[in-house]
């Protein structure tokens, strides 16, 4: 081997480092910026036992705060599901609040920084793998985006999209 | 029979390039044609102007200067190809690769650098003073989205038309089940205590 295959060999290790260390570098893009809870209520004025003798009940300051709002006012309340995807940088999450049916899909993005107190999202209702809605939420604090949808055994499911608090997020 | 001789051989005729026996069987036939004949007098004179106007060959400008040059060029003896490039230090042969490795690594150094001095803008004070109304937006045909805004919550979108879900579908499997790292803050202070679930 001779000199000049020494030079080649020698540029093609520093190349093969160079590009090897750009891999190798954290995708700024994935950084978790915070986490998204997306729950499933059972809203109905009838007998909410039709939504499953197992399901649970919610909250009263959960029912409450849904009774607060005029369009969501219904006589009894249950939880179907919830799911928690971290929100990304520039990355899109899904959320299955649903688990394992995929009949409720919520997609969300950041649109800005996010904080604890507040972030700007673009979120997407997916139902039976069919875009319903897109919107544009501003989620501020505890404070939620409510989604009046689909009816259901006499009743109407509810999706709510909110930060999920930090000091409550598992490793 | 037919005795009219075809295209080509009028052609040739024109041109005085038929021969031999054709040319004899085609004078005979064209002796009766007189636009045939003034056809080909013509062409005759055109040939002629042409042959005046234009010398049949040209010798290039300056002969005897263009013949001694390549005279010359086929005495004098092929240059001698110089020896091979004297041998360039070691160092010497490696400053540019290297230079440029340094140059990519520099590159990378600054392209890095100047990612990471990306401001970041913190929109958690923004002024509000300034309600922009959200976008909603139904792709689905029939289905309408109504939104309002709340004090309690951050929006509330009502869907009307959407299509019912079927109530064969059970979601008990995805129960809500309490745990320790209850992380939801829309649905706090949920228990596991059996007065929780429904019966």
């Amino acid at each position: 081997m001779n000199r000049r295959h020494w030079i080649r060999s020698g540029i093609a290790l520093v190349l093969f480092g160079l590009t090897h260390s750009a891999a190798g570098q954290d995708d700024p893009g994935k950084e978790n910026m915070g986490q998204v809870s997306v729950v499933v209520y059972y809203a109905t004025n009838s007998d909410p036992k039709a939504a499953g003798a197992k399901v649970a009940r919610v909250s009263q300051k959960t029912q409450d705060r849904l009774r607060a709002e005029q369009h969501l006012k219904f006589k009894s309340y249950r939880l179907l599901g919830e799911d928690l995807q971290p929100l990304l940088r520039s990355y899109e999450s899904w959320a299955q609040p649903l688990k394992p049916s995929d009949e409720v899909l919520v997609k969300f993005e950041a649109r800005s920084l996010a904080t604890e107190a507040m972030v700007t999202l673009d979120v997407e209702l997916w139902l039976s793998r069919k875009k319903i809605l897109k919107t544009d939420a501003r989620l501020e604090g505890k404070r939620s985006l409510y989604i009046l949808g689909p009816e259901w055994r006499g009743g109407r499911l509810i999706i709510a999209v909110a930060l999920a608090e930090k000091s409550k997020l598992g490793s | 029979m037919n005795t009219i001789p075809d295209e080509a051989k009028l052609a040739l005729w024109l041109d005085d390039e038929l021969e031999g026996d054709d040319l004899a069987t085609f004078e005979a036939w064209v002796s009766s044609q007189p636009q045939h004949l003034v056809a080909r007098e013509e062409v005759r004179q055109w040939r002629a102007l042409m042959a005046s106007a234009v010398p049949a060959s040209e010798e290039p400008p300056y002969p005897d200067f263009f013949n001694s040059r390549i005279a010359q060029a086929i005495r004098e003896p092929a240059p001698k190809i110089p020896a091979a490039a004297v041998r360039r230090p070691f160092w010497k042969t490696l400053l540019m690769p290297v230079t440029a490795c340094a140059g990519m690594v520099l590159a990378f150094w600054v392209g890095a650098k100047s990612q990471k001095a990306t401001p970041e803008y913190i929109v958690e004070g923004a002024p509000r003073a300034i309600p922009v109304e959200p976008l909603v937006y139904t792709p689905e045909n029939g289905v309408e989205a109504e939104w309002f805004s709340s004090d309690v919550s951050s929006m509330v979108i009502v869907l009307n038309g959407v299509r019912a879900i079927p109530d064969a579908m059970d979601f008990s499997a995805s129960t809500y089940v309490p745990n320790e790292r209850e992380f939801d803050s829309t649905a706090e202070n949920r228990s596991t205590s059996p007065a929780n679930l429904n019966p």
